[in-house]
Parts: structure tokens; sequence; C-alpha cells
């Protein structure tokens, strides 16, 4: 970060400069008090750790969808988290048959893998519904417009699943092979948030691969480069805005599942939190940036595992995990506030 | 007439088909039309439910007809209209037809929990299968013929039908509110002869339609009348007139609760308690064009801040007046306004709408954890407020008397504030802060290059925004003598928000309007408390949609969301959308 000192004091610097301050006390102080006093141990911070990395692949699949949506139209899909959560929803019904009638355990691989299709084919049809219907007619309407319309878009989904599927939240039948821990290099970890990791780090080869290696990938670039530009050279904006929203659904669908393995619990709410955590990450690791929106999931996620015990735990503050959703969206304040361009963002915005 | 019709006519009315089709699966799937299977419109004859299915049809068959919008559309014979709006009918009710009959063989309620068996009679008349798919499909048809039908009929009959549907369905809505307060007031005739068991009776229905086509049919006579007589008299006759109608309006609300009863006075305390939040952020969004989507934050701030200082429970404890303590929470509001607002000032507007909706979240977290729970009271919140209001007037006049109670009382102070809040932000948005602020919204850069000081424009609209808000949260706390967090959840940004956008950013009116419209009528169909949400989100993108500048559009407003519209270049937008520069 550039250092300027202003040159006149005002108000709003003020604040600032008290906010980056307080932030950077707390911080200090907490982590100080919690590791002196030794109060976890270092398996279960290697725990903490994990679990982190797990949620955050999570939260980096959803934060893909933000950034390439973001990438083409330069907007915040603020419905993408209950793309996400549609996806887990309307796969839970598949899960729960192929766990009653034992498919689930007798072929963990091939039931998996339909229910993943499920998911992700449920959450691209939404996504591309919610672009074609929300987003299309909106394409030149002045910037708040398109993201009101994301933000009704967001509560319609979520309220109409509530009143399609019920409101009661729904528990994943779980699966005899994911028991356990694996032991990797002499760390345990449980198995279900190694597959977590293991499918997170694949869909994003593959979506690396999609974008700068195939030809649809390279008109996507194109199209975030330059939409006028882009419609000369022969490229049709409005399929490859689609094809966007397509790609992010089919990840936000498989981020539903993986999310399903490590939290157990799915309901019609569960869109809102990782859809605005996810929203960090992107914007942590730069939005409209791949690589970035990876980096920040992951960092957000073990942030926020680690973050309540290191900052709080020694400050005998009760429950510290209650405040975990407070340390998310502190993040998600201080990056937009301070840096926000993100880690990985060009400092001179592209566009 | 070449041809019965086009290929391109067949695809539209077959995509209005599987439109209406859909959005008919949808009512049944969401559990709209359970909800509202018994709730009857015409006691024996339709039900609200039946009304919800039918519109779909109605409209579906409506649109069809309208189309196509190409030349050949004036070649189109009304007989041919009316076929489009039968064929699309058709398709829906043949769609519908084919779920109840599935529906009715496979137990699907494992999954769409709503499909139950008594909406599946409702939806098949208790008809066996093959029977049912040809009366709801027959039906389908008939509805969307009957909608193309009004279309191709003069505007006259249009208007009056339509104005004869909605007068029945509406005075049947408003049954919970009418119904008790004539039998209190001893007109149990006149109720008995309007209502029976919650719906209007066939006579009153009848009457109704009447009443609601002649009204449209005299509407506009009657209108041009008033206008022109208006128009004819002097300025100063006319200022008169002006006059007398704000003083009758101002008498109307303030003998409402007393005409009303006492349900009403709870429902108009609410209305109030939510306009005046919305008239607050309406000078954050719709005059300073900053989307704040945490705004319950101050909400929240304004109810705690009351409950800390006037409760004796609280761990202040310090139990000041009500009216001592307002202006300390004001000023308390002010400041975290410009505490919140201060950091998110240089953030474009959509990033700052994702960061007040942060610092929204994060207040709610704050005020529920264990770790300020011996300050804040955690999930037990904060309890015994005292109200700084009489909890009952009884006061005799000679001539009248008067008598009041609950809410009936608190209603006064909510509505005074209500008005003040409404005249000072009308007086701001044509004062020079309101230029000011219209100059912000409109173009940041011009506005800061005429000398425009953006960043204390901003802190202005962000802490005047919070105060209002505060107020709401100080007259909440008091109405309900407790506080809790969860009255405290980002569902209030969204309908304030909802309320703001149905009427209109940045118009008074239509904040008014706003608030009566989505937090009022759903207190009178309790039947849909669960759908509340769900019609907000519907409501916001539809509004976005169709008409941004809202119901009833603020001039300046409607002016800048129809710009694009006439901009033929892409390049604008795209210079539009720019991010701006982040700090230091």
């Amino acid at each position: 970060m550039r250092f300027r000192l202003p040159q006149r004091i005002n108000l709003v610097s003020t604040i600032l400069w008290g906010l980056r301050i307080v932030v950077a006390v707390l911080v200090l102080a907490g982590s100080w008090a919690t590791l002196s006093s030794g109060k976890l141990s270092p398996d279960a911070w290697r725990e903490l750790v994990v679990f982190g990395i797990a949620q955050g692949s999570v939260y980096a699949l959803i934060a893909l969808g933000y950034t390439l949506v973001y990438g083409v139209l330069f907007m915040i899909n603020f419905a993408h988290g209950d793309v996400f959560m549609t996806g887990a929803m309307t796969a839970f019904f598949v899960a729960r048959n192929f766990g009653e009638s034992g498919f689930l355990n007798a072929n963990p691989i091939v039931a998996l893998l339909i229910i993943f299709a499920v998911s992700m084919l449920t959450s691209m049809l939404v996504a591309i519904a919610l672009e074609r219907i929300a987003y299309r007619p909106l394409r030149r309407a002045p910037r708040l417009v398109p993201l009101i319309t994301a933000i009704g878009a967001s509560l319609f989904i979520s309220n109409s699943i509530r009143g399609i599927y019920g409101e009661q939240s729904q528990t994943y039948p779980s699966i005899d092979a994911l028991q356990g821990r694996l032991d990797l290099f002499g760390i345990p970890i449980l198995k279900t948030q190694a597959l977590v990791i293991v499918s997170a780090v694949v869909l994003m080869i593959a979506l690396v691969y999609f974008v700068e290696r195939t030809r649809t990938g390279r008109a996507m670039r194109a199209v975030s480069e330059d939409k006028d530009v882009a419609a000369l050279m022969g490229i049709n904006v409005d399929r490859i805005i689609v094809t966007t929203f397509a790609v992010g659904g089919l990840l936000a669908g498989a981020a539903g599942i993986l999310y399903a393995l490590v939290f157990n619990e799915v309901d019609w709410f569960m869109g809102f939190l990782p859809g605005i955590k996810a929203f960090t990450a992107a914007v942590l690791g730069g939005i409209g940036n791949i690589a970035g929106a990876m980096l920040g999931g992951l960092t957000l996620g073990v942030l926020e595992s680690v973050g309540p015990f290191l900052l709080l735990g020694g400050a005998n503050v009760p429950s510290p995990n209650q405040l975990r959703d407070v340390i998310a969206f502190t993040v998600l304040v201080l990056v937009l506030i301070f840096r926000p361009n993100g880690i990985l963002g060009r400092s001179e915005p592209g566009r | 007439m070449a041809e019965l019709i086009s290929r391109r006519q067949l695809r539209r009315v077959a995509t209005i088909g599987a439109v209406a089709a859909v959005a008919l699966l949808y009512l049944c799937m969401v559990g709209l039309i359970e909800a509202f299977k018994d709730r009857n419109v015409v006691t024996g004859v339709i039900t609200l439910g039946a009304v919800m299915l039918l519109a779909v049809p109605l409209i579906a068959g409506y649109r069809a007809a309208l189309l196509p919008r190409d030349a050949s559309a004036s070649r189109l014979a009304a007989w041919q209209r009316v076929l489009f709006g039968l064929v699309v009918g058709l398709i829906a009710g043949a769609v519908l037809g084919v779920f109840v009959v599935i529906a009715s063989a496979v137990d699907v309620r494992g999954v769409l929990v709503r499909i139950s068996p008594p909406l599946l009679e409702f939806l098949s008349f208790g008809l066996p299968s093959a029977l049912a798919f040809l009366a709801i499909t027959g039906l389908g048809g008939l509805t969307g013929a009957l909608g193309a039908l009004l279309l191709v009929s003069p505007v006259r009959i249009r208007n009056a039908v339509t104005s004869a549907v909605i007068a029945v369905v509406f005075m049947s809505m408003i049954e919970p509110l009418l119904r008790p307060r004539l039998e209190q007031l001893d007109y149990t005739a006149i109720s008995d002869f309007v209502y029976k068991s919650h719906g209007l009776t066939e006579a009153a229905a009848i009457l109704f339609l009447v009443v609601g086509a002649v009204a449209a049919i005299l509407w506009q006579p009657a209108n041009d009348l008033v206008r022109r007589t208006v128009d004819a008299a002097p300025v100063e006759s006319r200022r008169r007139i002006r006059r007398w109608a704000i003083g009758v309006l101002v008498v109307a609300v303030l003998i409402l609760p007393q005409v009303s009863g006492t349900f009403l006075a709870q429902v108009a305390v609410l209305v109030g308690l939510y306009m005046l939040l919305a008239l607050g952020l309406n000078i954050v969004v719709g005059y300073a064009g900053l989307l704040d989507l945490g705004y319950v934050a101050f909400f929240a701030v304004g109810a705690y801040l009351t409950a800390l200082l006037t409760s004796p429970n609280s761990s202040l404890g310090i139990g000041l007046p009500f009216f001592v303590a307002l202006p300390i929470v004001m000023l308390g509001a002010g400041m975290t306004g410009l505490l919140i607002g201060a950091p998110v000032l240089r953030l474009r507007g959509d990033y700052l709408a994702i960061v007040t909706l942060g610092f929204g979240e994060i207040a709610r977290v704050l005020f529920e954890s264990d770790a300020l729970q011996p300050w804040l009271g955690g999930v037990q919140g904060i309890l015994g407020i005292p109200s700084p209001f009489p909890p009952r007037i009884d006061l005799d006049l000679g001539t009248m008397h008067i008598f009041a109670t609950g809410p009936q009382v608190l209603y006064y102070p909510i509505f005074a504030f209500c008005a003040l809040a409404a005249v000072f932000a009308y007086r701001l948005s044509n004062s020079r802060i309101g230029r000011a602020w219209n100059a912000m919204r409109e173009d940041e850069s011009v506005a800061e290059a005429t000398g425009v000081s953006t960043v204390n424009y901003k802190l202005l609209a962000f802490a005047l925004g919070a105060t209002t808000g505060c107020l709401s949260g100080a007259l909440f706390a008091v109405q309900l003598g407790s506080v809790f967090p969860g009255s405290f959840d980002v569902f209030v940004s969204i309908t304030v928000l909802a309320v703001i956008i149905l009427g209109g950013m940045g118009s008074i009116p239509g904040v008014i309007l706003g608030a009566i419209v989505l937090i009022g009528l759903p207190e009178l169909l309790r039947e849909f408390v669960e759908y509340r949400v769900l019609v907000y989100g519907g409501v916001l993108v539809a509004m976005m949609l169709l008409r941004p500048e809202g119901l009833i559009p603020n001039r300046n407003r409607q002016r800048e969301l129809h710009e694009a519209d006439s901009e033929e270049e892409q390049e604008t937008l795209d210079g539009d959308l720019m991010p701006q520069r982040g700090t230091s």
C-alpha cells in the first residue's frame, strides 16, 4: 500500500486512521494474549486450519461465480449465494433417496457423482434463468438498478425454496466410506475435508483450463476486456454472458454439495452468509481475478476458523465462535475500505 | 388475412403459454394457493386462492392478445386475438392439469411439501383424474380467452370490469378490519349483510361489482370536471382549495384511530414506524444516492440506546425519562451514522451497499453475542422500557367523548414524528443541501468540480438518515417495552428498501404510499405472513424491471433512470461503471 501523509487532517481520514490503529491493536493484543496463554494445543490449531481450508475452498468456488460475472458485466450478482443454495437443497432429495435405498453406501462414487451433477445442473439452470429474466433487460440501466434487482432476486429465490421444499433444515445422509481420518504426511485429516479440498482443486483446474485454453474461454476473456470490440470480432456477447452465468452456477452447485459434506445441514437460508462471505473472498483476492478468488476464499476460510480463537480466545471472551461472522464481515469492511482492489487486483483497475 | 397464425406469432403464443404454466405450477408449489384456498372472497363462490390461479391465465391471455408489436399486428382480427388468449389459457391449464393428475397418483409430498391432498382436491374440484384434467384445461382456456376479450373490448368496458373486480377483492380483503369494528359499533345488520364467514355475501359482491363499475365509468368525467373547475378558479381560491384539502387530510389522519378501533391503530403504528424508517433511508438512498443496506443498524442503535437510557433494568440502570433520553439517543445515532459513513464514503455504489450490509450484520451479531451480554443483554435483550405515553386516554369534553387505549395513543406521537420527518425531508430536498445531493447523485465528479463537497454532503445524508432511523427505533422500543436482537435482522433493511423502491426513490408521497401498501396490506392478510419477504423480493425485481422510478416518481429521479434509454452508446454506461480510485 502506498504511504502518503494526508495533506490536511480532516474528519474522514482521522476516523480511518483511528480505525486502522484500533484494528491493529486489537489483533496484536488478542493474538498475544491467546498465544501466551497456550490455551489451544498445536493439534487443535492444525484442526482449525484444515477446517478453514476446507470451508475456504467452498467459499472459493462460490467466489469464482462472483468474480466471473463481475469480470464480464461489472455487477455484483447478489443472488449468487442463493444459486448455490438451490443446488444443495435440490440435490438433497436425491441424496436422501440414495441414502434410504442403500445406493449411497454401496456405490459411493457413482452416487456422489450423480448428486454433484444434480446440484450443479440445478444451480446452472437457476443462474441462467436469473440472467435471462432479471439481469439482461437491465444491462444499460444505472448501476444501482441491477444491484437492487439482484437483492430482490436473492430474496425471491431463497423464499421460493422455503415455500417449495419447506423451511426446516435437512441433514444430508452420511457416507460410510467418508468416515474417519486420512493420514497425510503424518497429519490426520478428516476424509470429508480431504474430499472437499481435492474436489475444489479439481474444479478450479478445470475452470482455469476452460478460461485459458478453450475457444469459449477466450471469447469470455475478450468480452470482459471490451464488449463492443468483442462483438465486432464476431463474438456473440449475449451467449458468452449466459455461459459465464452457467459456469458460475455449475461451480456454485458443486460448492453446495461440498458445503453439505462439511456442514451436513442445508436449509433455505444457507445461501445468505456463504454468499456474502464468498463475495468478501472475491473482493479480498481482487474481484474479476480468478486466481484472486481462489486465494481470497482460502484466506477468508482460514481467517474465519482461526480468527475468533486467536483474537478473542485469550481475552476470555465467552463463546468466541459466535463472533466468527463478525470476523468475516470485518475483513470485508476493512478490505473494501483500505484495499478495494484486493490482494491480486491491479492497483489501477483496468476498467 | 393471409393465414390463421404466423410462425412467429405461434412461437410467442407458445412462450407465453409456457410462462403462464410455470407461473401456475409455481403458485401451487410455493404454497400460496394452499395458504389462500380457504380465504373466501365471495363466500361459497370463490376464494382468494382461486382468484390468484385464475389471474394467471387471465393476464397471460391479455398479454397474448396484445402481441405482436410488428406491422402484422394491425391486421389481426379480434377473433384471432381471442383465439391466442384461448390457446395460451389452454396450454397453461393443460400443464397444471397434467401436474394435478400426476400428483394425485404419485405422492410428491416428500419433496414438494405444499402439494397436499386438500390442495389437490381444491385444484381438481374433487373430480376424478380424467375429468379434473379436462375441467382445469377448459377453465384455463376460458379464462385466457376472457383475458383476450378484455383486451379487444373498448377501453371503457375494460376499465369498468377491472375496477369492479378490484372493488370486490379489496372489500373482501379488508374484512378482518371492517367487520369487528362494525360489530363493535353495533352495525351488525350491515356487517351481516356484507360478510359471511370471512368473505362477502353474494348480494354484497354484486353490489360492489356494480359500485366498482359505476365508479370506473364516472371516474373520467368526474376527474375532468374537478380539474376544469380547479383550473378555472382564480389563484387565490385555488390556494384555498389546496389548504382545505390538506386540512381535511390532517383531520382524517387524526381521527382515524378513533373511528377504526384498536386493530387498525395497531397496523397504523407499524406502518408509521416503517414510514419513519423509510423517510430516513429515503434521504440516504433517494436524495444522496447511497444504497445503504445496513439501515437496520440505526434502527437497532436507536432502540438499544433508548432501552439502555430509560429502562431501570438495563446495565446502565439510570432510567432517564424518555424525552430527556431522546436527544441523547438522536445524538448517539447521528454519531454512529458519521462513524459508519466516514469509512465507506469513498467506495462506489455497489461496494458501499455490501459494506453497509456487513455493518448491519455486525451490529446484529454483536447485539446477540454472549460477549456483550452483560451490557446489551444478549439474546434476552433488555426488558422493562417504560412508556412516556399514558396507557389510556379518557377525556370527556362535554359534547364529545374521547377514549383511546394502547396503540390508539401511540399512534399520535408516531405520526407527529412522521409528519415532522416528512416536512423536514421535503424542505431539505428543495434546499441548497437537497440540490447538492441531487448534483452529487447525478454525477459525482461534476458535482465536486462545481464546488460541492461530496464528502461532507454524504456524511450529512448518513447522519440525518441515522437520526431519523433511530427515532423510529426509539419509538419501537417504547411500543414493545423491550428490545430483542431478533427484531433487527437484515430483513428490516430490505423491507424499508422495498418500501422506498415501490413508492419511488426520493419521493415523499411515494414513500408514504409504499409504507401503507407494503406494511399495511400484509397485516390484513394473516395467511400472508410467511410470504412477505418473497413478495418484497418480487417487488424489488418487478419494480426495477418495469418501473424503476416507483409508483409516485420524483421528477429528477425519473429523468435519471430513463436517461440510458435514449442513449445509444454503451460507452457512457461503461464510463459510469468505472471504479473510483481506492483510498490513500
